[in-house]
């Protein structure tokens, strides 16, 4: 078998593994019900609705609990997964092996990765499938209101979806960067919910270097937001859906997926930098 | 001369502590040879460098100073793992997985050829003597049956050399009486395998040369009788002596210019007592079976 075919073999064998092992978790099963939960039952929190319809708000909720959920379960299950084969030695029998610490990096994320695939592709589905009820509904009770035929894109919502899947991809592979330095789950956790933060506020830095004069402060600010992806670039829920006039466009989006598989990439190579000299 | 199965040439690990730049020598200007088709014990206290030089040797560490060669290529690149087979001390894997599938997960890992799978995994399981229990799932195996797994995962890319990091600990007697056999059939098939163990009496049978390291230093190596023989003293072992004939051999050596430094009972070690009565009683029951059926 060549080099290339063996690599490919190792790096599925140990994702399939960790995603495996990713499913049997309590913890995996139990954020999965809880979300499947709330955005079942988002009908029944209509009253913090601010004034928007109700296919609005049940998207608006559903894509909040994508990402707020999909977040706290993309950084707890890279780090659990990896710091189990970690303390449980399973990793020194593999690495003892035949096996690159690339090949290894790249398994323990994709098998985090195909997780949160399988956590996107359900939340996506039940929120398809309570906005196309709610949307039968509605049709029948107002039915002048849908003449031009059904209000929701359910193709945008599969858009929203992968792209979100990306994001915690990002996620995925910056906390295992933090992980292959640390060595603590709880200070693995901590940083890179930190940095979670960072990039989901990075839009901040890069207004403000917009408005700032050349000089020293400005390409640090620069510095900062091409470190730190922009996660900003990934909510476009307000774009999709409901935008009749406008579709959103598929070069954007597409243009939005290369950018996030390049930080992916960049920080499961910088993850291998760090992991080449620690003690296994 | 054919080429060793290890070379360490001069290779020293230092390990950061603290903030301050601060090192901890682990291994201190290690040399050592292991040829091919040897048993070749690592002994040492806790904290001798031991699992340290293992790590090197597998590639799991990178060494600050010095070279390590497996059978001629450097030990850290993947190609020399090709030819190296690992039993970690106390090892743990998936618990849920059963033990055919864990050694065919390994055999894939090392990328066995897909056609010859399942005749390795078969052959090794039934190796190991985990033929029986190789559908069971990890989780439930004891810690005998877990070295035995071990091994097999260790040996399932048919490997030219085994690296066993405490085989026995925590297995009783008999368990690792099942092991030495294992190590000693695999050397008859041509492996040269590297243990480490605190259990002396074990390697001193098994082995054919040991080094002993301390403090990250090689204290002394060679073959076991070379090291513990002493060089000015014989022992007979006399059977059926009459305290007649016992005073004429005394005698005869005070005669012939020696002197009798002591006479002792030859001892039966506590291991081949306990094997020795186990295995009474075991080949006793199983005769009442054949008789009662």
């Amino acid at each position: 078998m060549s080099s290339v075919a063996n690599s490919v073999q190792c790096i599925r064998l140990i994702a399939g593994n960790t995603f495996l092992e990713a499913v049997r978790q309590k913890f995996f099963n139990s954020l999965l019900i809880l979300s499947v939960a709330l955005v079942g039952s988002s009908k029944f929190f209509q009253q913090f609705d601010f004034g928007t319809g109700e296919l609005k708000f049940i998207t608006d909720f559903g894509f909040g609990a994508l990402f707020f959920f999909g977040s706290i379960l993309a950084v707890t299950a890279t780090t659990q997964l990896f710091f189990n084969e970690m303390e449980n030695r399973t990793a020194l029998t593999i690495l003892a092996k035949p096996v690159h610490k690339l090949e290894f990096l790249a398994g323990k994320f994709l098998g985090s990765w195909l997780l949160m695939a399988v956590f996107v592709a359900v939340l996506t589905l039940v929120l398809s499938g309570i906005l196309y009820w709610r949307e039968t509904i509605l049709m029948g009770r107002l039915g002048d209101e849908f003449a031009d035929g059904r209000l929701v894109h359910y193709g945008d919502i599969l858009l929203f979806g992968v792209l979100q899947w990306i994001k915690f991809g990002i996620i995925c592979a910056t906390t295992l960067f933090v992980a292959s330095f640390s060595h603590t789950n709880l200070y693995t956790m901590s940083v890179s919910f930190f940095v979670l933060v960072i990039c989901q506020l990075q839009y901040i830095a890069r207004d403000a270097y917009a408005s700032m004069e050349s000089g020293a402060g400005r390409y640090l600010v620069q510095g900062l937001g091409l470190i730190f992806p922009n996660f900003q670039l990934f909510n476009i829920g307000d774009q999709l859906v409901f935008n009749v006039e406008q579709p959103f466009p598929m070069s954007t989006a597409l243009q939005i997926a290369g950018y996030g598989l390049v930080y992916i990439v960049v920080f499961i190579l910088l993850a291998q930098l760090n992991f080449r000299r620690r003690e296994i | 001369m054919s080429t060793p199965a290890i070379r360490i040439d001069n290779l020293t690990k230092d390990f950061p502590v603290g903030m301050r730049g601060l090192k901890l020598r682990a291994v201190d200007g290690l040399n050592l040879e292991v040829q091919d088709n040897e048993i070749f014990g690592l002994l040492g206290p806790n904290g001798s460098g031991k699992s340290t030089t293992i790590k090197i040797i597998l590639g799991l560490l990178e060494a600050s100073t010095g070279n390590c060669e497996i059978y001629g290529q450097p030990s850290h690149t993947v190609t020399a793992r090709r030819s190296v087979g690992f039993l970690p001390e106390a090892p743990y894997f998936y618990r849920y997985l059963s033990g055919r599938e864990l050694v065919r997960f390994y055999a894939r890992v090392c990328g066995v050829p897909r056609a010859h799978i399942a005749e390795q995994v078969d052959s090794v399981i039934d190796l190991v003597g985990m033929s029986e229990s190789a559908h069971r799932r990890v989780g439930t195996y004891s810690k005998g049956m877990l070295q035995r797994i071990g091994l097999a995962q260790a040996l399932v890319h048919d490997p030219k050399l085994v690296i066993l990091d405490e085989p026995t600990a925590g297995v009783d007697p008999l368990g690792s009486a099942a092991i030495a056999d294992i190590i000693r059939e695999l050397k008859r098939r041509g492996k040269t395998i590297v243990l480490s163990s605190h259990l002396l009496a074990q390697i001193e049978g098994l082995c054919d040369r040991v080094a002993i390291l301390h403090r990250g230093k090689l204290v002394r190596s060679g073959t076991v009788s070379e090291l513990v023989e002493a060089d000015n003293a014989e022992s007979l072992v006399v059977e059926g002596l009459s305290p007649e004939g016992r005073k004429a051999v005394e005698a005869a050596i005070t005669a012939q210019g020696g002197r009798l430094a002591r006479v002792e009972k030859p001892k039966l070690s506590l291991d081949a007592l306990f094997l020795e009565e186990v295995q009474k009683q075991e080949r006793s029951r199983s005769a009442d079976k054949e008789v009662s059926s």
